[in-house]
Formats: structure tokens, C-alpha cells, sequence
């Protein structure tokens, strides 16, 4: 037999014709050379942004913090007694005195000398308020005594100490003075100065002083809105999904409801604000500023893309599967829930998780709905007002200070964290539930 | 093919044919893809507890036939089934009867082995849990069991029921298709070239496969090759082009052909 075909070949066969070789390998090499070079320019602009967020960002999770004796005086605060009758004293007492007062003595400037004590005390910021405030109120023993506390340094003492300001210039030009700088050297040789971790950025709200803003109050807003998405828009959108492609009959009808999924995911997300406006909070009177009215709105978003998505997946899923439990008598409901929807799982969750985090990342219908608002105590219900994470970033950007600029960056920073644990998740995910078949 | 290799390979089996009671009957049965018509008015009859072998050439329409006698045809947008088919007289198209219980009756068998991406037990307990075959686990178990010895596959698997089905070699998986189905007891089992995907070795064991099953179960197979449906069948129907050409009993179909398409076939002259 192969005998036969061997022999059977002509010896003279005919000269082989060109057919460009050659040439269909450097066609080969040019793509690939394109390929690379799109690859390269993506990875680097990706280098750029990452790098910029990163260089001005980072520093935000350090703060500048001053050890100063406190004594918690009985003249300022009222005696152990008074506290545990009333504490409207203690909530109205003047804390920065006890602050101003522990520096002036940790410094050792003369109390009666007011432009080197102002000077001093333009060193702490006005959050050592509520620093001590809740220091007193967690334990009313402290009153009377000395306690050493790491007090929040102002936004210029932060700054100044990260080298953010040009010292070169007159110093009447410039957030610090001369004699600041001097205390400054002095704190720091007594080793009474220190950057620490910045815990208050994670858990701080909305603040006008730098050094007590945080995106607490947004990530917890965030959080709502996550939560509201995932638990309206993923069932909703799984079973329209199961619905349009494994029950409904494909007719006129549902081809427009399908061409309207699609159109609708690629409406900008503005309009889905003015929505959310209307219908939401004028019509169905829910309050402003409430992660219920933003969430609502980031389902409406998200809804399409978590369709989209499950139904591609349930269409991967290969029909000789359907066709093995209907032949051996699942009802059609049984061979979706039982076969069909396991396998498409992956895909679904996928699909889910990355439009979360689209809508982790969404900033314009919030800002529609009133989200851009200073709240600085945290939302107890999503109906209590509250920010999100992308709404914080664009108000810090708007700030001047130099305080905010890296607030702005260090924010940034903690979204595309949140980000990142996302896809992580959905990366994760889809290599758990993969199965071969 | 020569027509004497396919006369030794005939099965010589009791000279029985003729005895048999029908278990399916189609009278006149058409079926449209939307406007195009793949089969113009078939009459057959399936005879109990044998094997039928349905051939013909390619696109004549035997998948859809054999998709006709469990409704498989339903799920497939824009396919229309005319005529009426019976199983014991019933009329299985019948607004009363319900197709998940008529597909417990008339099991399938898919060309290419499609097991569930699940253990090996789940895919042959599957039918019986959601038919309530079993009252218990250990009801379950043996009906597992026994069905994937009738398959002839027990054996191999007994040790790793709890592995995935889609890591068995491709014999195994058509087999454990073939349990899955008689997992169920139906009555009738369809099976569309059931060995198409499949080494000889692996064909063999499911042809012997089929003829024990004959006992028990009335069969239809699709297939494509002529040794196959001499060796396994008692009955031949010859399709062409959405007619029935030609059917009979297999030894006579391959010897004798009365039509001269069916002669033309199974000489290899076209298809
Ligand atoms: N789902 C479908 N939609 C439209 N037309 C179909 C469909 N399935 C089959 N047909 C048509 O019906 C006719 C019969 O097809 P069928 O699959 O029954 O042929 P067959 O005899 O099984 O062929 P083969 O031996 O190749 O499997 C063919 O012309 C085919 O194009
Ligand atoms: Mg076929």
C-alpha cells in the first residue's frame, strides 16, 4: 500500500512555483513587530500613570506626628466628678490650649512670648480637638494626669517635613517661618518627631484640615454602593440573562430587547445619573447624597454589562451538554440550574466583578445625585448621606493645598488597591471554577 | 465494500423478526426546517427488543428522524414535526403527554460521548435522582453500579467513581454515556452513530454492548458504516434525501435490496 503511493509519485515532479515565502514571513515579522510596539507604548504609559500616582501618592500614608506631654488639667477639663455628671463640658473644653500648653513647655518657650507660642501651636493641627477629646472620653482617669500622646502635626509641619516646600524663598512668601523651622530642628533632636503611619487617611471622613482627611466616610459609602450593586444587579442580570437565552423565543421582540442591552451599556454614565436624579430622588423622594440612590444608579449601570457578559458565558457552554440532561429527561429548568448555570459560573462571576468594578471606578452620576458632599461622619444606613471613593478623589483635586495633592495621589492609590483585589478576585475565581469538559 | 464481506458480517442471530410487536410506529411523519423540508412523510416501524439500524447518506435526514422519536426536534428553534409517531399506541406527540416523562421512556445516545463534567457516579445518577428511581443511597449506588456493568465499563471505573467522567478515554465516555441512558430503564434507546468518534477496539466493545442491550431494550442507531448495521441490526431502514427508500430485515437489506438506491448504497456507489 505505501509501496504503491511512493511509486505512485512521479521522480520529475514539476519545479515548485513561488509563492513568496519569503515575503510571508516578513509579513509574519511586522505584525509581530507591531504587536510588540503597541504592547510596549501600552506598558508604558501604564509605567507613567502608575509611576506619577505612585511618587506623589505615597508620602500621603505617612504622617507627621509631635510626642507631647499632656497634662490633662482639672482647670480646662472640670474635675472626674463634673465629667461623670455632664459631659458637655468635656465636650465643649478647650483642648488645644492643653496641646498648646504641653508644646510650649516640651520647647520651652516663655508662655508669655504670644507670636512664639502662636508660632508653636501653628505646628499641631486643629485636629488634636478630637485627638484628645476622645482620649478623655474613652477613659475619664486620665483627668488630672500627664499622659505622653503623638499629637497630628499640622498640614505645613507635614509638608515642610517631606520637603515639600521651597525654603529658598523669603520667608514671608513661604507656609513656614524661620523660627518654625527652629522648633522643627529642636523637636526633631529631642526625637519628639516622627512620620508614622497614616491610619486616618483609611479611616478619617471629610475634613478642611489635610491632616485629619480621610476617605473612610467614601470607602465605606463605596462599600454601600458595592454591596446595593451586587445584590440587585447580579441576580437581576443573571436570570434576564437565563431568561432571554435559554427560555424566550427568539423573535422581533426580543431582538430589540437585545439590541437595547447593548445600546444601553454603551450610554455615558452621566445619563444614568440624570436618571437616578429623576426618577430616584424627585420622583420616589429617596434622600440626596443617600449610597442607596448611588447604588440604585450604579445597578442600572452595571446591569448591562453583567448581562452581556452571562450571556456569552451561557453561550459558551457547549449544547451537547443541554442535549445529554434533556435526552435523559430534565425538564428544560433543571438542564439550565443544574448543568447549564454551573458551567457558566466563571464567566458570570467574571463578568459580575468586573462591572463592580466599573462601577467601584464611577464618579459623574454621583456627582448628579449629590454626592459631592462634606460628610465627615460615617453613614450608619445607605440612606444616610455619604461620599465614594472616585467622588473623594475629585474633590481632593480641587484643593490647593499641598496637603491635598498627595492626599489626592495617596486616594488613588487605595481605588486602584481596591481595583486590583477586584480583578484579583475575578482572576482567582475563574481559575477555581474552570472546569475541562 | 463488497456486498460479500457485509454478508459474512451479517448477524446470524435467531431468525426472528418477523415475531417481534412494534414498540414505536411512525405514520407519514414530516419534519420542516422552517421552509426547508428534511424529511417528506416517513412510515416505520420499530419493532421490540431488537436493533435497527437507520443508514443512508449524509444530510438524508436520519438524526432527524431519531430526533423525532424522544421530541429532541422541540428544542431546536424553527423545527416543525408533522405526522404522528406512537410508542405502545400512545401518540407521543399528544398534548397530554409529557415529554420529560416520554424522555425517560426513549433514551439517547449522542454521536459524540458527552458526559456532564461531574464524578463518574454523578453522571450515571443523575437520570434516576431526578426520576426518583431510587428511595435511598443504597438504591442509588446499585442502580449505578448495575447499569455501569450492563455498559461493560464497571470494571474499569469501580475504583474511581468520584473522578470526573470527562477523564475517561473516548470509549469510556461513550460508554458511560450508554449507563447514563439505561441508568433511566427506558424502553427504547437511540443512539445517532454512537461509534463515529471511536477507535475499532473501542467500537467493537460497544457493538457487543448493543447486542446484549437487544435483550432488554428496543434500539435505533444511526450509523455509517455498513459492517456496523449488519453486525448489530435485525432491521435496516434506508433513508434518501428525507424518504424512506427502503427497510427490512438487515440480511435481506444487504443481500437483496429491493430498491436500487439502497443496492447503490450499500455497494458504495454513492453517499
Ligand atoms: N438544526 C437544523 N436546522 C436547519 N436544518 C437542519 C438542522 N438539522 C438538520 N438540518 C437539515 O436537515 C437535513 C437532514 O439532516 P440530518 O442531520 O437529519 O441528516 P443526517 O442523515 O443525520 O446526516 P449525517 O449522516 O451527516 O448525520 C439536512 O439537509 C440538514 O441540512
Ligand atoms: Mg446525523
Amino acid at each position: 500500500m505505501s509501496d504503491a503511493t511512493v511509486t505512485g509519485v512521479p521522480d520529475a515532479s514539476p519545479a515548485r512555483r513561488d509563492i513568496g515565502i519569503k515575503k510571508r514571513y516578513a509579513a509574519e515579522r511586522r505584525f509581530k513587530a507591531y504587536g510588540i510596539t503597541a504592547i510596549a507604548i501600552g506598558i508604558l504609559f501604564l509605567i507613567a500613570l502608575l509611576w506619577s500616582v505612585f511618587s506623589k501618592g505615597y508620602t500621603a500614608f505617612w504622617q507627621t506626628e509631635i510626642h507631647v506631654p499632656i497634662t490633662f488639667s482639672e482647670q480646662v477639663l472640670g474635675t472626674p466628678q463634673q465629667a461623670a455628671e455632664s459631659q458637655t463640658k468635656l465636650m465643649m473644653a478647650n483642648y488645644p490650649q492643653l496641646a498648646r500648653e504641653g508644646l510650649v513647655q516640651l520647647l520651652g518657650i516663655d508662655p508669655d512670648d504670644k507670636a512664639a507660642v502662636s508660632a508653636a501651636s501653628a505646628l499641631i493641627s486643629s485636629g488634636v480637638r478630637v485627638q484628645l477629646r476622645d482620649i478623655v472620653l474613652n477613659d475619664l482617669s486620665v483627668i488630672g494626669q500627664t499622659q505622653d500622646v503623638w499629637l497630628f502635626g499640622s498640614s505645613e509641619l507635614d509638608s515642610a517635613l517631606k520637603g515639600q516646600y521651597d525654603l529658598t524663598v523669603p520667608e514671608n512668601r513661604r507656609p513656614i517661618s524661620d523660627l518654625q523651622l527652629q522648633y522643627i530642628d529642636k523637636l526633631k533632636s529631642m526625637g519628639a518627631l516622627e512620620q508614622r503611619f497614616n491610619w486616618g487617611l483609611f479611616t478619617f471622613g471629610a475634613s478642611s484640615r489635610a491632616e485629619t482627611a480621610g476617605v473612610g466616610v467614601a470607602i465605606i459609602g463605596s462599600l454601600y454602593m458595592m454591596l446595593i450593586v451586587l445584590a440587585l444587579a447580579l441576580p437581576i442580570g443573571v436570570a434576564a440573562s437565563i431568561y432571554l437565552e435559554e427560555f424566550a423565543p427568539k423573535n422581533k421582540f426580543t431582538d430589540l430587547i437585545e439590541v437595547n442591552i447593548n445600546n444601553l451599556a454603551a450610554v455615558p454614565s452621566i445619563v444614568f445619573g440624570l436618571l437616578g436624579l429623576a426618577v430616584f430622588i424627585n420622583w420616589f423622594g429617596l434622600p440626596r447624597s443617600a449610597a442607596l440612590v448611588g447604588g440604585l444608579v450604579l445597578t442600572l449601570m452595571t446591569l448591562p454589562t453583567i448581562i452581556i457578559a452571562t450571556r456569552a458565558a451561557l453561550r459558551a457552554v457547549p449544547p451537547s451538554i443541554r442535549w445529554a440532561a434533556l435526552g435523559l429527561g430534565a425538564s428544560k429548568t433543571q438542564t439550565v440550574f443544574q448543568h447549564v448555570l454551573p458551567l457558566a459560573a466563571p464567566g458570570i462571576l467574571t463578568g459580575t466583578i468586573i462591572g463592580l468594578a466599573q462601577a467601584l471606578g464611577e464618579t459623574a452620576p454621583l456627582l448628579l445625585i449629590g454626592m459631592v458632599a462634606f460628610v465627615a461622619d460615617y453613614p450608619a444606613s445607605p440612606m444616610d448621606p455619604a461620599t465614594a471613593l472616585p467622588v473623594q478623589i475629585y474633590m481632593w483635586a480641587n484643593e490647593a493645598e499641598r496637603a491635598f495633592v498627595e492626599r489626592t495621589s495617596g486616594a488613588i492609590i487605595i481605588l486602584l488597591g481596591f481595583l486590583a483585589l477586584m480583578n484579583l478576585t475575578a482572576i482567582f475565581l475563574r481559575r477555581r471554577f474552570e472546569r475541562r469538559w | 465494500m463488497q456486498m460479500e464481506n457485509i454478508q459474512a458480517t451479517l448477524n446470524k442471530g435467531p431468525a426472528v423478526q418477523a415475531a417481534k410487536p412494534t414498540k414505536m410506529r411512525s405514520e407519514n411523519v414530516t419534519v420542516h426546517y422552517g421552509a426547508k423540508q428534511a424529511l417528506n412523510g416517513i412510515n416505520l416501524d420499530v419493532p421490540e427488543r431488537q436493533v435497527t439500524a437507520l443508514i443512508g447518506p449524509s444530510g438524508c435526514g436520519k438524526s432527524t428522524y431519531l430526533r423525532c422519536l424522544n421530541r429532541m426536534n422541540d428544542t431546536i428553534d424553527g423545527c416543525k414535526v408533522g405526522g404522528k409517531i406512537t410508542l405502545d399506541n400512545e401518540d407521543i406527540y399528544d398534548p397530554s403527554i409529557d415529554v420529560v416523562e416520554l424522555r425517560a421512556r426513549v433514551g439517547m445516545v449522542f454521536q459524540k460521548p458527552n458526559p456532564f463534567p461531574k464524578s463518574i457516579f454523578e453522571n450515571v445518577a443523575y437520570g434516576p435522582k431526578i426520576h426518583g428511581l431510587a428511595r435511598n443511597k443504597n438504591e442509588l449506588d446499585e442502580i449505578v453500579h448495575r447499569s455501569l456493568e450492563r455498559a461493560g465499563l464497571l470494571k474499569e471505573v469501580k475504583d474511581r467513581l468520584d473522578e470526573p467522567g470527562t477523564g475517561l478515554s473516548g470509549g469510556q465516555q461513550q460508554r458511560l454515556c450508554i449507563a447514563r441512558a439505561i441508568a433511566v430503564s427506558p424502553e427504547v434507546i437511540l443512539m445517532d452513530e454512537p461509534c463515529s468518534a471511536l477507535d475499532p477496539i473501542a467500537t467493537a466493545t460497544v457493538e457487543e454492548l448493543i447486542d446484549e442491550l437487544r435483550e432488554n431494550f428496543t434500539i435505533v442507531i444511526v450509523t455509517h458504516s455498513m459492517q456496523q448495521a449488519a453486525r448489530v441490526s435485525q432491521v435496516t431502514a434506508m433513508f434518501h434525501l428525507g424518504d424512506l427508500a427502503e427497510v427490512g430485515p438487515t440480511e435481506k437489506m444487504f443481500s437483496n435490496p429491493d430498491d436500487k438506491r439502497t443496492q447503490d448504497y450499500i455497494t458504495g456507489r454513492f453517499g
